[in-house]
């Protein structure tokens, strides 16, 4: 019992990056309708930004969010702003190739300047823990997943409260509808992007203490945020959000109960079933 | 014998019935229209006929082959095909090219299926534009190609569905004398159709759908001449 | 309107020009090896043969049927664990294993497309990566069976006896010919295919499935028969490829990386045709060859070995090849999305657009 709860809550606080990487994807898809398959590379950024300022100038990667955030968001924006903006009414497997394309500048990009060692960001917490009711709980984790609550949170208030939130929303929803109430339909692309980057790189701050760092990093987590995003409905922020949670769970589990090993392929075979059997998502309708 | 019989046919989605208990029937070499106001479930019922979605509940029977569960490729195969409303040609193939697509379905030598192709062109008279690509062609002579098309398949039932949709007169006029020429032949058909006037004068018998019902059935001047279907109309135009 | 695929251009047979070209191309190439003995050209001229296979392989599912895949290292890697395999764990000669392994991905291929085929667009691209991505997650875990990421390393080829002649695969001259007679069956089967009924049916499917339902096409039977051709040669390619480079492991043969080569071999030179995938393995293989190891240019004497240009690529791009495949698909989306083919024909009807004689008529074989 002890080892199931103690993998549900590591799981658990791992999911709550997920969560993080999966909402900005959906976010980009449902304002854009663009499957973004740099969506790892712009996490992998974001470790690398954080491994940076950290290296070299000693700065914290939790508080380094509040640099790599912006700075993502910036080049996110810039990307939507000057190359993906041009695909949006294009055939959708060349929007997946631009990204796949893109993904693949800013993975080799960093190869070049940084080369493909991995590296280790180790903080004197690194690989802290502590006990909690027979549970041991990582610190780094704790605190990742405590500012993913705290960012998630700001975010729905955002998108629910303001606005420009509303606005964004709005054009998810239907695109034209927004267009002729007035929406500038183009800034809040830009801000989608712009948002769902932040937002990637933010988890790859977050997750920089406990992985490794190198340029290739980034597949494993276009993949899994695909399979979080259509878990949780293409476009649906809520459904990220839990999505991430399932994922960062059953992940911890069948590393406890099938193999370490297997656990992103049975997040796989999930994901194939989803497909095949609910394509909407869990808590999507079925559409005919 | 009837070559299409439709028993009782019922399609909801969701709690929404889109065409609730139909029945009719067609014989050899007739034609029938199906007239109704927006929304009242002629495509729908093209559909289910054509195996894109199974009836929710009845029976339709072509050939004395029942067809519930058969897919459209398999009802292409028995004999029936059908035209879509909003056309598809198959955009970046030529215009002979998608006919022989429909001709493929009788024979697999290209060289017999370029020559039913031509064929069929020369029906509709597109045989001056073989080479033309599909998706460059005006409406009008796209509806053609979608006729050819079909054709090609050599059905013995053709559905149409609304192939005058958005042509001008004259060109309505020679798809009327294609209709025409299709029935001298011997072809079964059955057609949607929004211009009455059109439907009247090529119709056999008419059937009219009204929210997803048999609102009437009859000849041509028998369904002019109903108060149901006048009303029917009337409301539509209302709004 | 003058962008047609190929195929609706010339489909009465074949021109006579092309047949000429064509087997001027293959016998030039044929003498190549006599005149020239460089190791690097002629590796060179086995990586661009390979990359044409692997481009007409993806075209048939991808170009023709319309069918994005972007899991094909799925049937890549398992012609290339299968020959491998068979050759170091049961002394299977290549050649007859590569028909083992043939069958094992076309075997695959029902099983992948009876599965993703019951999705359209997008949901289908995940999908087929999905797939991929379990396969190599599964070779890297079951080590007992497939070494997991330690990999196959080839130990010794045996010697290929053909009559008298006796072949043995030490040099790149042999793989130089085996693989250009590869490509060569490839390209033929590939229009053979695509200049019947299949390419039609094929090509109905991808312009717009349910229209083609409704003519008497399954499209269920005719992506799996697309997928499985496809498979077969992809396989074959697999199975040449890791006993080429004579090493494989689950990341370098199963790898997402992989899967997206196929699709930019075609992107880049012209979807659905049989001369783009030609083109954009003649574009995309010189181009990360060099990146990967300059070296080569120094081996013909086009560079002395202590030039600034290749010290710099070898100092900063010969691990990061890829980049070069990232710009080229970024450019070629964004300005050439009917990739270097169709820059080519576009240029050819502005051409001829100039010239008045036969400016005006129109039909859409112009290119």
């Amino acid at each position: 019992m002890n080892v199931f709860l103690q993998s549900v809550i590591s799981g658990i606080l791992v999911g709550g990056v997920y969560a993080l990487i999966g909402i900005g994807l959906t976010i980009i898809f449902g304002v854009m309708r663009v499957i973004n398959f740099a969506h790892g590379d712009l996490l992998m950024l974001g470790m690398y930004a954080t491994w940076l300022v950290f290296s070299r100038l000693g700065i914290d990667p939790f508080v380094s969010v509040a640099i790599t955030g912006p700075l993502l968001f910036l080049w996110g924006a810039f990307l939507q702003k000057t190359l993906i903006n041009r695909v949006l009414n294009a055939l959708p497997q060349n929007q997946i190739l631009l990204t796949i394309g893109l993904g693949l500048i800013m993975s080799n990009s960093i190869m070049l300047m940084f080369t493909s060692d991995y590296r280790i960001l180790t903080t004197t917490y690194s690989s802290s823990s502590f006990s909690l009711g027979g549970i041991s709980i990582s610190e780094p984790l704790l605190v990742a997943f405590l500012i993913t609550a705290v960012i998630t949170a700001a975010l729905y208030w955002f998108l629910l409260r303001t606005d420009t939130g509303q606005a964004i929303r709005a054009t998810a929803q239907d695109r034209d509808a927004a267009q002729l109430m007035g929406i500038n339909v183009q800034a809040m692309s830009v801000l989608a992007f712009g948002i769902g980057s932040a937002l990637a790189g933010v988890a790859g701050a977050l997750i920089s203490p406990t992985y490794y760092i190198f340029p290739q990093v980034g597949s494993t987590f276009t993949l899994k945020a695909f399979v979080i995003v259509v878990l949780g409905g293409m476009g649906s922020v809520i459904g990220a959000t839990l999505g991430g949670l399932i994922i960062g769970v059953t992940e911890s589990l069948s590393a406890v109960y099938i193999a370490s090993g297997l656990k992103e392929l049975v997040v796989f075979v999930l994901f194939l079933g989803l497909l095949l059997f609910k394509p909407s998502g869990l808590l999507g309708k079925t559409r005919a | 014998m009837a070559i299409l019989d439709i028993e009782h046919v019922s399609k909801f989605f969701g709690g929404l019935a889109a065409n609730s208990d139909v029945s009719f029937s067609m014989e050899q070499g007739m034609i029938m229209g199906l007239i109704g106001p927006n929304g009242a479930g002629k495509t729908t019922l093209f559909n289910c006929i054509t195996g894109y979605y199974p009836p929710s509940k009845g029976e339709v029977t072509f050939k004395g082959t029942r067809l519930n569960g058969l897919q459209p490729d398999q009802v292409c195969r028995l004999g029936m095909v059908r035209t879509w409303q909003k056309v598809r040609p198959l955009a970046k193939l030529s215009v002979v090219d998608n006919v022989m697509v429909g001709a493929l379905a009788r024979t697999s030598s290209l060289r017999v299926a370029r020559e039913l192709a031509m064929e069929q062109l020369k029906v509709v008279r597109l045989d001056h534009k073989p080479d033309f690509l599909a998706g460059g062609l005006p409406i009008g002579e796209r509806k053609k190609l979608e006729v050819a098309r079909a054709l090609a398949t050599k059905p013995e039932l053709l559905l149409l569905d609304e192939v005058m949709g958005g042509l001008n007169p004259a060109e309505s006029e020679e798809i009327i004398q294609l209709i025409l020429e299709l029935k001298k032949r011997g072809l079964t058909q059955m057609v949607i159709e929004h211009d009455m006037k059109a439907i009247m004068r090529i119709s056999d018998r008419i059937v009219v759908l009204n929210s997803g019902e048999k609102l009437a059935e009859g000849g041509p001047r028998e369904i002019a001449d109903n108060p149901d279907v006048i009303a029917a109309y009337l409301g539509e135009r209302v709004e | 309107m003058d962008r047609r695929p190929l195929l609706s251009r010339a489909p009465r047979g074949f021109s006579v020009l092309g047949l000429v070209l064509f087997v001027a191309a293959i016998a030039a190439l044929a003498a190549f090896p006599s005149f020239v003995k460089k190791p690097y050209v002629l590796h060179m001229g086995v990586v661009l043969f390979l990359a044409i296979i692997q481009g007409q392989a993806w075209n048939v599912i991808g170009g023709y049927a319309g069918q994005y895949s972007v899991g094909h290292a799925a049937f890549f890697g398992i012609g290339a664990y299968v020959t491998m395999m068979l050759l170091e764990l049961n002394k299977t000669a290549p050649w007859v294993g590569i028909w083992a392994a043939i069958a094992a991905a076309v075997l695959l291929s029902l099983v992948i497309g009876s599965i993703t085929f019951r999705l359209r667009g997008p949901y289908f691209v995940l999908a087929s990566i999905s797939v991929t991505e379990i396969i190599r997650l599964a070779a890297l875990h079951f080590k007992d069976f497939t070494r997991g990421a330690e990999g196959f390393l080839v130990t010794e080829i045996p010697t290929l006896k053909i009559g008298a002649t006796e072949i043995e695969f030490f040099t790149k001259r042999p793989f130089y010919f085996a693989a250009l007679g590869l490509a060569v069956v490839t390209i033929i089967a590939n229009w053979a295919v695509q200049h019947s009924k299949l390419g039609y049916y094929f090509q109905a499917i991808r312009e717009d499935q349910d229209a083609a339902h409704s003519l008497g096409i399954n499209p269920a039977f005719y992506k799996n028969v697309a997928l499985a051709i496809s498979a077969a040669f992809t396989a074959a390619a697999g199975g040449f490829y890791a006993m080429f480079v004579k090493f494989i492991d689950p990341n370098t043969v199963f790898g997402l990386d992989v899967s997206v080569q196929f699709v930019l071999i075609c992107i880049i030179g012209g979807i659905g045709t049989i001369l783009g995938p030609v083109i954009g393995a003649m574009v995309l293989v010189p181009l990360s060859e060099i990146l990967r190891n300059p070296k080569g240019l120094v081996q013909l004497g086009i560079v002395s070995s202590d030039s600034g240009f290749v010290r710099f690529i070898e100092a900063n791009l010969s691990n990061a090849h890829m980049l070069v495949y990232g710009i080229l698909v970024v450019v070629v989306i964004l300005f050439a999305p009917e990739g270097v083919l169709g820059v080519i024909r576009r240029l050819a009807t502005r051409l001829r657009r100039r010239t008045p004689s036969r400016g005006r008529t129109e039909p859409a074989a112009t290119a």
